[in-house]
């Protein structure tokens, strides 16, 4: 962002300002920018789900404010500021005030090290994933506060719950995105997507194939079990359907937002779309490619970068609006797969919920990791690591062995663990129906 | 396992998911139920007195509000039992419109209950919708009989209040093509879908020894094992020139009764086609004309069931030879199945309670006259 500005303000309107307040220029624009975006992301995806979701159960959905209910989502916001602010009598009247804010606000920090597009980051951290992954568990704190504070059993059930997901879908969750961090060798956001340019996966571009930005981690067989441990996760983390026991409106009322009404609750709701916009967004830049697609690359090369000082300024915005463009069509292509099992699939159960995260996810996750070392090993190392025997190998006959041997042993992980996990849980009904059975006659 | 405090809740009566103002008193200690107790009686409406104070033939449209899914049925129960007090005869045509009426009740019941029960599971509200919108046809079908889409008020004593309207015929033969479909997309819903199972199965059993000691009826009865059903153990109204199956479960849990259900749905239409067969041949009008409306029955008492689609739907009267009854019971299938809950939630999650109760298929209007 700095040096896009740097270049615009000093070197093409040759204005020469101090570079001090071009950074300042700089640090606000991104800060209005985001603090602008989040909450239009939030009124945006509200409407799309509720139009979504209204299809598939024969309705019509929102459509009477504005053409086609396009303003639905302004009604809403209006409403919540215009709601009585109820407070229970028995409630911590602080922890209640302050709990909405500790939710709301990890939520908006995830902006910080998204990027949109070519250069459009606005901190590249270089440990950006792990700030993104750090700063999204705080909310799980904010979560508990709301629930103990309202003083309602409903809402301290719920807050129980959502902890308890939330400790437990993040270790799959990061454990799967360890995966990529092992074959890109780096946590900064950035440097992931840079990594997913080229055709396959870029150790294996080939001299003469134009950049078309397709080398996404999905097309390997760590990056495919990956992506797909990683967005049940995501699903568990955003408390989505399945995974929305934390709410779960037909048995906990609404779960930790019981006692909540007016913007405070609207607050929570913010967060947690948001939260599940970032979601999204994130499993379309480490496994899609995120703004990475055919030409996006080529216009930034055109354009004026630290790179290549005497670009054109037209092919930065050409190259902004297309990789703005790829990244929020993988995005919402990913939200509207989550209102989809919203609108197939019943919610689980909360020892099932646990189950499924323990003792399949974490272990599927554990054997990709296994994979991608392999993969490491067998397209980086050669002698200076102890394998000589493949040093003479070509960087294609590398990346198919690679590509055979992860695939099979991920293939045959699955199918394993897939039986494994069926016959336990098979087991475990008929261990119950006996003890039930049991605690039935008993009580007679 | 570490001992932690035990927590009561209350679940209800202003929730979500308890079909109406119903309170369960939980006992939790987590997640796990340890003692549930349902505590009714919050839409109590005097229902029973208030039928004393009328006439007999006043009472017909109270019947209405009981059930208020099955309107039809409970006009059948209650006409039965007046019919049989004072002992009218009803024509075989009037007959046959009262079993087709009552058959398409049991399939909109089921259509909804089932709908309720996944919405329960917390599918929001998609096979509700679908559900909803097959009621909605055979909704469509009441109103074009008997004036009213819900509170039917259909039935009088010694046939019904109309004959069927000319169009009825053609449209309810649309509806039996398109409802196979509908059926077997219910059915593969629940066998086709994981996390479905993983809720239903095993969920809310039901012993059939317990399920005979709670007098429960009706399809949870049938999804206990046990092939009851006042159709065919006590044949009445003419339902013994129908060819039927009693569908029946194997354990009794959450998937059996939906099971069950689903295939009384496909039942119900078997009969409505045998129905449609033999209704043009059938003798008489709509209603006996020589039968008054205005009953003065003599001194005695009757009892007239039916199988409602929640289970057996009973009419005791008691008559002292006036123009009122002198007592007016009705043993509601809803509330005697609800009170094995308790029984059947102890030991499962909290999660569960709202799915077994969803199975059990409760109308307020019904446990609390």
């Amino acid at each position: 962002m700095y040096d896009m500005l740097y270049n615009l303000i000093n070197v093409v309107f040759g204005f020469n300002w101090p570079t001090w307040l071009i950074s300042l220029i700089g640090h606000a624009a991104v800060a209005a920018i985001l603090f602008a975006v989040a909450p239009f992301q939030m009124l945006f995806l509200t409407y799309y789900e509720r139009r979504a979701i209204a299809r598939m159960q024969d309705r019509v959905g929102p459509n009477r404010v504005g053409p086609e209910g396009i303003f639905q989502p302004i009604a809403d916001g209006v409403k919540m500021f215009t709601k009585e602010d109820i407070v229970p009598k028995a409630a911590d009247r602080w922890v209640h005030l302050i709990a909405p804010c500790v939710v709301v606000a990890p939520t908006m920090f995830m902006f910080a090290v998204v990027p949109w597009g070519p250069g459009m980051v606005p901190v590249d951290l270089n440990v950006g994933l792990l700030f993104f992954f750090a700063i999204s568990s705080i909310s799980a704190v904010g979560l508990m506060m709301a629930g103990w504070a309202s003083n309602n059993k409903f809402a301290l059930l719920g807050a129980m719950r959502s902890v308890a997901q939330m400790v437990s879908y993040e270790i799959p969750a990061i454990l799967s995105l360890l995966a990529i961090v092992m074959i890109t060798g780096t946590l900064s956001i950035v440097s992931i997507i840079d990594a997913q340019a080229g055709l396959f996966i870029n150790s294996v571009d080939l001299p003469g194939v134009p950049d078309w930005g397709l080398g996404w981690f999905i097309f390997t067989p760590v990056g495919f079990l990956a992506f797909f441990c990683f967005f049940i996760a995501a699903l568990a983390e955003g408390e989505r359907t399945p995974f929305d026991i934390p709410e779960a409106d037909s048995e906990i009322v609404a779960g930790y937002m019981t006692e909540y009404s007016g913007m405070k609750f609207g607050l929570f709701y913010l967060a947690q779309y948001v939260l599940n916009f970032l979601l999204c967004g994130m499993t379309a830049i480490i496994f899609f490619g995120g703004w990475q697609g055919p030409g996006v690359n080529w216009l930034y090369s055109q354009a004026i970068s630290p790179a290549n000082p005497e670009g054109m300024w037209l092919f930065n915005v050409l190259a902004g609006v297309l990789g703005v463009f790829y990244f929020l069509a993988k995005t919402y292509f990913f939200f509207f797969v989550m209102i989809w099992i919203r609108g197939a699939y019943p919610r689980l159960r909360v020892d099932q919920l646990m189950d499924f995260g323990w003792k399949f996810l974490i272990p599927l996750t554990l054997v990709n990791m296994l994979s991608a070392a392999i993969w490491v090993g067998l397209t980086r190392w050669g002698a200076a690591e102890g394998l000589a025997f493949i040093e003479g190998w070509s960087a294609g006959v590398r990346w198919g062995v690679a590509f055979a041997l992860t695939l099979i042993i991920n293939l045959a992980t699955y199918i394993m663990m897939a039986r494994i996990y069926a016959a336990s849980q098979a087991a475990r009904s008929r261990l119950e129906l006996e003890e039930l059975r049991d605690l039935a006659a008993m009580s007679r | 396992m570490l001992k932690t405090e035990e927590l009561q809740i209350n679940i209800g009566p202003q929730h979500p998911s308890t079909h109406g103002v119903f309170r369960m008193l939980v006992t939790v200690d987590g997640e796990t139920i340890i003692d549930l107790k349902p505590v009714f009686g919050y839409l109590h409406r005097n229902h029973e007195q208030i039928a004393e104070q009328n006439t007999y033939l006043q009472n017909m449209p109270y019947t209405d509000r009981l059930d208020y899914f099955n309107s039809m049925a409970n006009n059948q129960a209650y006409a039965m039992a007046v019919e049989k007090l004072v002992g009218i005869e009803v024509p075989e045509r009037a007959e046959y419109i009262r079993v087709l009426m009552v058959e398409l009740t049991r399939i909109l019941n089921h259509a909804g209950a089932l709908g309720f029960l996944i919405n329960d599971m917390g599918m929001w509200q998609t096979q509700l919708a679908f559900g909803m919108r097959e009621r909605e046809k055979i909704l469509d079908l009441f109103e074009s009989a008997s004036g009213a889409r819900l509170m039917c008020n259909y039935f009088r004593f010694g046939g019904v209040a109309r004959d069927l309207p000319p169009d009825f015929m053609p449209r309810l033969k649309d509806l039996l093509r398109a409802m196979p479909a509908f059926v077997d997309e219910m059915e593969r819903l629940l066998r086709d879908n994981e996390i479905l199972m993983q809720r239903a199965e095993g969920i809310g059993i039901l012993p059939p020894d317990l399920a005979l000691a709670y007098s429960v009826t009706g399809p949870v009865l049938r999804g206990s094992g046990i092939a009851y059903d006042v159709r065919k153990a006590e044949p009445y109204s003419i339902y013994d020139r129908f060819d039927f199956d009693v569908p029946i479960g194997t354990v009794g849990d959450v998937y059996d009764r939906f099971l069950v259900r689903v295939e009384e749905m496909r039942q119900s239409k078997r009969i409505i086609e045998q129905v449609l067969e033999q209704l043009p041949d059938a003798q008489g009008g709509h209603i006996n004309p020589k039968a008054r409306q205005n009953v003065r029955p003599p001194v005695g008492d009757v009892y007239a069931r039916i199988e409602s689609p929640k289970g057996e739907l009973g009419f005791y009267l008691v008559s002292d030879g006036s123009t009122k009854p002198y007592r007016y019971k009705i043993r509601a299938p809803s509330f005697i199945n609800l009170t094995p809950l308790g029984d059947m939630c102890r030991g499962y999650k909290v999660a569960d309670v709202v799915v077994i109760l969803g199975s059990i298929d409760i109308v307020m209007g019904e446990v609390d006259r």
